[in-house]
């Protein structure tokens, strides 16, 4: 089974998708296909492929290019896909998506299939206790009505209660679900207009909903997440600077590898790291940088800034003068 | 570079590049100076190629460089499971592909020679009886095809009923939407739903580290191995020094770190006789050790299944990945950190502690006040995390004194480097 291999390359996909139209398609079209499909220089390597006939898929009238497939392409799927599908059975959250005559009928298919991996093969030593409940039958609906209605487009009534045990009761767009692998939940990436044709992000755990219910009332697909998420994100990014001692670069730079980021060298071992962030995700943000000790130093914004130095105030404060003294190790 | 070529034919070279550009982002043309400037600029170009929307450049003062700009909360999927789709192939490859299994759609069976004909009758492509057979051969050892003998025929037929399945089954199309982003072999799903034309719109991942999908091919013989219960030799280049070593070990169990992504093999070391953990991207290849016959093989799995127990008793005295402190001392050491948390206003702290202390024992000695005490074999590991709780900790002490000290004194810097002073 080779993870590495032909058969998923991405010319065979841009290829596949051209040759299963079955209407005749210029050379134009082949080219639009490879640009929206392929990689930025494929163009030059499969096109004079396809005119000088080394691959000869298509027949050609004139200017041409008529498919030589017969029927709509189904690639079937691979041992290494099946092995693969056949582990995913074995994980708890695949009841949020399967009905059980569909799991059933699946592990029927798949009865001769070693799979890829078992759960025990795997530990998530610093996962958070306390995961979703997905066995829990009203969970399940609540996914799967989001779900739904995240995919037809539809607003949702959501009856939530918040951390803070404040009972919240809104339409929303469900933008994304958002699945958090620390903490083994699922939220919600609701939209909510604020007036004035805005949209305000907001993040629903949905371990945490009372009632989901679908409305009639359907939004425009164009909505754009990522714009209202980027909106929200400060004018001034988190600037770190990095001194590369006890592999803390290296560190920082995969911890942080989640976050939008822009990183430059500014002297001989130091580095500068920006890192784009909103409000729901500065207390976590907070608490990574903090993680971290001396081994990166916060020069911006002031706002994180002052978030950080107000911890440590307090940690002086509390911390007696005789504790804070560094303890001798004995000889 | 009238040469250059889009697609690869080996993967673990681009995948430090990748790496470096990635995790980096920062690196010019003159910091790699393992290759020559030529590879450099060819590798560059080809990731520029392979995942043009995310390639940032800059202008550094030495030179220009470029990094990829991926921020995981704005993406439905991880861009670099582009790279797994660059092999390279020939002509015949994949023409064969398509022919041959346009061909054979119809689920009837063929041998090689009827293959060959039809390939000429029906598409106008003549192609040599061993080619064919060759490739019918291959797609049959990766699982597109199934091959029968009838005497001393073999037939080769195609069976698309799990595909047409899949494709008529919108939850599990939805499921491996999901299962790409959240879980291990990402790449797998993806190709998957690709080819079943149903990308992922709906499912975002929050602590996402892309990165770590250039690992799997690493992860895949590692699995292997695990489920054949047998010893493995493994190449290492180090994080740190760069030199390659090889260590022959017993392969056991994946641990996962959830808040950086990273992935480390645990695995028993004959020669140390104890348990090790290694950096899967510190890995750079897996070659299987192979039992002599089948009494060596039942004994190392009578072998393998006692270390699997006593690294699961183990497992209780582990922070995250380490098996012995900085002076290699194998015991455990006993941490406790008293903290304060303010009630019920700041119950949300003591829910962090619970959530996240795994072994640990948390004890109210009075009010507002917690203990949390936990016996670990290396308390080095647990300081990152015991910072997060900067502001509330009232002490910490530890069996390992060097701990504590590193702790006070970490903190004494930070007041210097913030200039934070008694007020």
């Amino acid at each position: 089974m080779e993870l590495f291999s032909e058969i998923y390359s991405c010319y065979y996909q841009v290829l596949r998708h051209l040759l299963s139209r079955r209407d005749a398609v210029t050379i134009q079209e082949i080219c639009t296909g490879i640009a929206d499909e392929g990689f930025e220089e494929s163009m030059l390597s499969i096109i004079p492929k396809l005119k000088d006939g080394s691959w000869n898929l298509f027949g050609r009238d004139k200017d041409l290019y008529l498919s030589r497939l017969t029927q709509t392409f189904l690639q079937p799927l691979s041992g290494l896909q099946k092995s693969y599908l056949k582990a995913l059975l074995s994980d708890p959250r695949i009841g949020l998506f399967l009905e059980p005559e569909q799991k059933t009928c699946l592990e029927h298919m798949l009865s001769d299939i070693t799979p890829l991996w078992k759960p025990e093969h795997f530990c998530y030593y610093d996962r958070f206790a306390g995961s979703d409940p997905y066995q829990d039958e009203t969970y399940r609906n609540h996914f799967r009505l989001l779900l739904q209605a995240q995919k037809n487009n539809q607003y949702v009534d959501i009856d939530y209660t918040s951390p803070n045990g404040r009972r919240v009761h809104h339409h929303y767009i469900p933008a994304r679900l958002e699945y958090s692998v620390k903490n083994d939940k699922f939220r919600l990436l609701a939209l909510k207009h604020t007036g004035r044709q805005k949209m305000r992000l907001e993040i629903l755990n949905i371990s945490r909903m009372q009632s989901v219910r679908l409305l009639g009332k359907t939004f425009a697909p164009e909505t754009d997440l990522n714009a209202v998420i980027r909106n929200s994100y400060y004018k001034e990014p988190l600037k770190l600077h990095i001194v590369n001692k006890r592999n803390a670069l290296e560190r920082a730079m995969l911890h942080f590898a989640n976050y939008e980021k822009n990183t430059s060298r500014i002297g001989e071992n130091t580095y500068e790291c920006l890192i784009y962030y909103n409000q729901t995700m500065e207390t976590e943000l907070l608490i990574e940088v903090m993680s971290f000790g001396p081994m990166v130093t916060v020069v911006g914004n002031e706002k994180f800034l002052g978030l950080l130095k107000a911890r440590l105030q307090k940690q002086m404060r509390i911390t007696p003068r005789e504790i804070q003294e560094t303890p001798a190790l004995p000889q | 570079m009238s040469d250059f070529q889009e697609l690869i034919g080996s993967f673990p070279k681009t995948r430090e590049y990748i790496r470096d550009f990635f995790v980096y982002g920062f690196k010019t043309r003159n910091d790699f100076t393992q290759k020559s400037p030529r590879t450099y600029d060819n590798e560059r170009r080809r990731l520029e190629c392979w995942l043009a929307p995310y390639v940032r450049k800059d202008h550094a003062s030495d030179g220009s460089n470029i990094s990829l700009a991926i921020d995981s909360n704005l993406l439905d999927t991880n861009p670099l499971f582009g790279v797994w789709k660059t092999k390279s192939f020939t002509d015949n490859d994949i023409v064969l592909h398509f022919l041959i299994l346009d061909l054979l759609q119809d689920g009837a069976k063929r041998t090689a020679e009827e293959i060959t004909d039809s390939l000429l009758t029906n598409y106008e492509s003549l192609f040599d009886i061993q080619i064919v057979r060759r490739k019918c051969n291959a797609y049959t050892k990766e699982g597109l095809l199934q091959k029968e003998k009838n005497g001393k025929t073999v037939f080769f037929s195609l069976d698309n009923t799990l595909a047409v399945w899949i494709k008529a089954n919108e939850n599990v199309l939805d499921a491996l939407a999901f299962y790409q982003m959240a879980e291990v072999f990402g790449i797998v799903g993806n190709e998957l739903s690709e080819q079943l034309d149903h990308p992922n719109r709906s499912f975002r991942v929050k602590h996402n580290f892309f990165v770590h999908t250039l690992e799997d091919e690493i992860l895949l013989a590692l699995l292997d191995a695990m489920r054949r219960k047998s010893a493995v030799e493994l190449t290492i280049k180090g994080v740190k020094n760069k030199t390659v070593v090889t260590a022959s070990c017993i392969p056991l169990q994946i641990f996962v770190s959830t808040r950086s992504g990273r992935r480390f093999l645990c695995a028993y070391s004959r020669r140390k006789r104890r348990f090790t953990c290694f950096r899967l991207d510190s890995i750079k290849h897996v070659a299987a050790l192979k039992q002599t016959d089948s009494s060596e093989q039942s004994e190392d799995a009578a072998e393998y299944d006692r270390l699997l127990y006593k690294l699961s008793q183990n497992r209780t005295k582990l922070w995250g990945v380490s098996f012995q402190n900085d002076e290699g001392k194998h015991f455990t050491d006993r941490l406790t950190m008293t903290i304060q948390i303010l009630e019920p206003d700041e119950n949300y702290v003591l829910t962090r502690l619970k959530q996240e202390g795994r072994n640990g024992m948390i004890t109210q000695t009075a009010p507002n006040t917690y203990q949390y005490e936990v016996e670990t074999f290396d308390c080095n590991e647990l300081l990152p995390w015991i910072r997060t709780f900067t502001g509330r900790i009232l002490s910490l002490s530890c069996s390992d004194q060097s701990v504590e000290r590193r702790f006070y004194e970490d903190l004494q810097t930070m007041y210097q480097m913030y200039q934070v002073t008694e007020v």
